[in-house]
């Protein structure tokens, strides 16, 4: 435990806790960013910065800013895992073979000694370079992770843990792996101490990279690193007036969070609500009946009229569709109960969660993408998610139910999350966009394909159907249709320092990258890509999936190919 | 270096790469049309009872295209593949049906690796890859490089990061 070094009041509460400030209300939407620094926030933050408490281990002179080991009551709850894997075979024991009751018993023994072990051996220790995790008995371990490579630190705590005052801290880095290392669990002070002493302990050049703006084409390589920082550190630190204040960037409403619910369309939400109708139906005893009924049932069917029938289908396809809303609705407000995201310093941090409580920093300098995404229902009522990349957290679109990692704001009016836009991405609002439409010729481009597909399913079906494959010519209208749908939506800009760019068919997506973030710029070519002379461009970042443009003109892609990845070549000068 | 005209990457492969590929990437393919029409149709014909000389015809015609296939792309591949650097780029240009281009930043490249495979060694070939940070499409490669030529390109891309990290 960190006995030595008394951790500093903590700046802000788990949102779980009833917090003495404004509570969130409906009423007031206006309180994103810019925002002035919520009275009750600065107060709180005003509280001694975290002191680091530099004291010199004599053993080998290393300067130690935290250290400590898990919390005991951590060895309650792995003793309630171990009893609940053991409680299978202990069943099985009692009620057959005796055999199964030793067998949970050493399963039992082995994971509580296992437990107790890793929980006397784990200890991490916080230096001004890294943290290290060590551990293991026999095997022994330790692991050591350079700050400035640390790119999160998230708090996860269960209903359980939080009981008993217990937070899990997930320490992320950049490779591609997700969570580099897990303290399970550490006390929320501790957590909270740990988080203080790595901010303020982590290089200032580490945090603020090359983002600030200052990556200016014509200097940037000559002009010496140190500079850079500074000015990017200036940039930085104009924003918030210390570091330490936390301003309120965004406050979710539980009327947001309804509309997130109500408009998730997933399809998954129905296929489990259309399983929890089976199992309930299961565990009624009602599978062993339906054999029986399904014959008088399909008597009744048959008498029905066909009218009656169909209101029949459509209000069950209702329920069930009414079922899925309601899932994921209450999902949602679970998962993103009370979610917040403040700034301090550089940092953002979330702060969400009713039974599983989340807290998540986002460094800015580590966004390497911020997509704004509208479904078309979303985008009917006016209201978008905000999502953002960061280095080395990996997803794939609509993924975010499963974790929410990457969810900056999870519902939003479409205007405030454009407004949100220079609290993630500093400088933008500097930034002028001259937006460009897509070429013309995507139109032609899709109706060609359309024709293609017709073409090919005609041929395919002809000798099967005959003159009925014709039907499949109306897929050339379709696919032009929606050419026309894609070309509407499409735009792309070029700012100094970011690259925007709008898409969509029927909802719409918007996504910035800064430039200095550009790994590397791909110009592709289909057939008849090279028959109309379109190319897609494929702008590829550190984290989250590539960004692609569909159908620029060749000239367009190229140019912008060669200026995105010449600026990337420069920024990386001063970046890693 | 801003006209979209400096795109073109200025390199073509070594010649010898056309072999190669036949050779190497045909390779499953002469195999498997192999395998199809010298064990499979027999046993076919013999225990099959809906064997018909059509579709005899037609496995015919699918193991010459596959064989046709193997000998053509090759040829095709190569005319089509440029790659070089331009200032601090490295710039590819390939593909038959889909024509890429792709540029990497040399100041971007996490590491570089030179790969090279039997039959590759055996007509003096290397492959580059170059990776960058991030999780999909972050490796680059460029095949069918003289081994000569794809160390000095590994040496020089080493020397253009000039901070001895790679």
């Amino acid at each position: 435990m960190t006995d030595d070094s008394d951790p500093p009041p903590l700046p802000s509460d788990l949102p779980s806790d009833p917090l003495p400030g404004p509570q969130p209300s409906a009423a007031r939407p206006e309180e994103e960013f810019p925002a002035e620094p919520k009275d009750s926030w600065a107060e709180k933050a005003h509280a001694p910065g975290p002191e680091v408490p530099a004291e010199a281990n004599g053993d080998d002179e290393l300067v130690v800013l935290a250290k400590g080991h898990l919390h005991p009551a951590i060895l309650l709850l792995r003793l309630i895992d171990a009893l609940r894997q053991a409680a299978f075979p202990a069943i099985l024991g009692i009620f057959t073979n005796p055999w199964f009751l030793v067998a949970a018993l050493t399963l039992f023994l082995m994971r509580l000694a296992y437990s107790v072990i890793r929980y006397l051996t784990l200890e991490y220790t916080l230096t001004p370079e890294e943290l290290r995790i060590r551990e293991g008995l026999l095997h022994r371990q330790e692991r050591r992770i350079p700050l400035d490579r640390i790119q999160d630190l998230g708090f996860e705590s269960t209903l359980l843990r939080r009981s008993l005052g217990l937070a899990v801290v997930m320490v992320e880095t950049a490779s591609g792996r997700g969570v580099e290392a897990k303290l399970d669990a550490l006390s929320r002070a501790d957590a909270e101490h740990l988080r203080e002493v790595l901010l303020t302990a982590r290089p200032a050049g580490s945090t603020s990279a090359t983002i600030g703006g200052s990556v200016n084409s014509t200097t940037a390589s000559s002009s010496d690193p140190d500079n850079q920082q500074r000015d990017a550190d200036g940039v930085a630190a104009a924003s918030p007036p210390t570091p330490e204040v936390e301003w309120l960037v965004h406050r979710t409403t539980t009327r947001e969070l309804l509309i997130r619910g109500a408009t998730d369309m997933r399809l998954s939400a129905f296929a489990v609500s259309g399983y929890a109708a089976y199992e309930l139906a299961h565990q009624l005893g009602f599978l062993t009946q339906l054999a029986g009924i399904a014959n008088s049932f399909q008597n009744w069917v048959t008498s029905l009229s066909p009218v009656l029938l169909m209101a029949l289908l459509a209000s069950l396809l209702f329920l069930v569709m009414a079922l899925g809303i309601v899932t994921s609705t209450v999902g949602n407000l679970v998962q993103f109960h009370r979610f917040e995201m403040v700034l301090r310093g550089n940092v953002l941090q979330r702060r969400f969660g009713l039974l599983t409580t989340r807290q998540k920093t986002l460094p800015r300098a580590r966004v390497q993408r911020v997509t704004i995404e509208q479904t078309w229902l979303r985008r009917l009522c006016g209201f978008a998610v905000v999502k953002a990349d960061s280095a080395g957290g990996s997803r794939t679109d609509g993924q975010d139910i499963s974790a929410g990692w990457d969810v900056v704001v999870p519902m939003t009016k479409a205007t405030t999350a454009h407004a949100l836009l220079p609290a993630l991405l500093p400088g933008i609002e500097n930034t002028k966009f001259t937006w460009k439409q897509g070429s013309r010729k995507l139109v032609a481009r899709s109706a060609m394909q359309g024709t293609l597909l017709a073409g090919i399913a005609i041929g395919g079906l002809w000798w099967r159907v005959e003159a009925s494959a014709l039907f499949a010519l109306l897929l050339i209208p379709l696919w032009t249709a929606m050419g026309v749908l894609v070309w509407r939506n499409l735009g792309w800009a070029r700012g100094e320092d970011f690259f925007a760019l709008q898409h969509g068919i029927i909802g719409k997506n918007f996504a910035c990258v800064p430039t200095a973030k550009v790994q590397a710029v791909v110009v592709r070519q289909g057939i008849i890509g090279q028959l109309l002379g379109l190319a897609d461009l494929t702008v590829y970042v550190a984290g989250g999936s590539p960004t692609r443009i569909p159908d620029l003109t060749l000239h367009d892609a190229r140019e912008l190919c060669i200026e995105l990845s010449e600026r990337a070549g420069i920024a990386a000068a001063t970046d890693w | 270096m801003t006209g979209p005209e400096s795109l073109r990457p200025p390199k073509r492969l070594a010649a010898r790469v056309v072999p190669y590929w036949i050779l190497g990437d045909g390779l499953t393919s002469f195999l498997l049309t192999g395998l199809a029409w010298f064990l499979g149709r027999p046993w076919l014909a013999d225990n099959w009872e809906h064997w018909s000389p059509l579709l005899d015809n037609v496995l015919l015609g699918m193991c010459l295209g596959a064989l046709t296939l193997a000998f053509c792309i090759p040829p095709l591949n190569y005319a089509r593949w440029r790659y070089g650097f331009v200032g601090d780029l490295l710039l590819m240009r390939y593909g038959i049906l889909f024509v890429e281009e792709r540029a990497v930043p040399v100041r971007r490249m996490q590491h570089v690796d030179l790969v090279r495979g039997p039959i590759e060694r055996v007509f003096g070939l290397a492959t580059l890859v170059v990776f960058t940070a991030g999780n999909e499409g972050s490796a680059f490669r460029v095949p069918g490089l003289p081994i000569q030529e794809a160390q000095e390109l590994r040496d020089r891309i080493v020397q253009m990061r000039g901070d001895g990290r790679l």
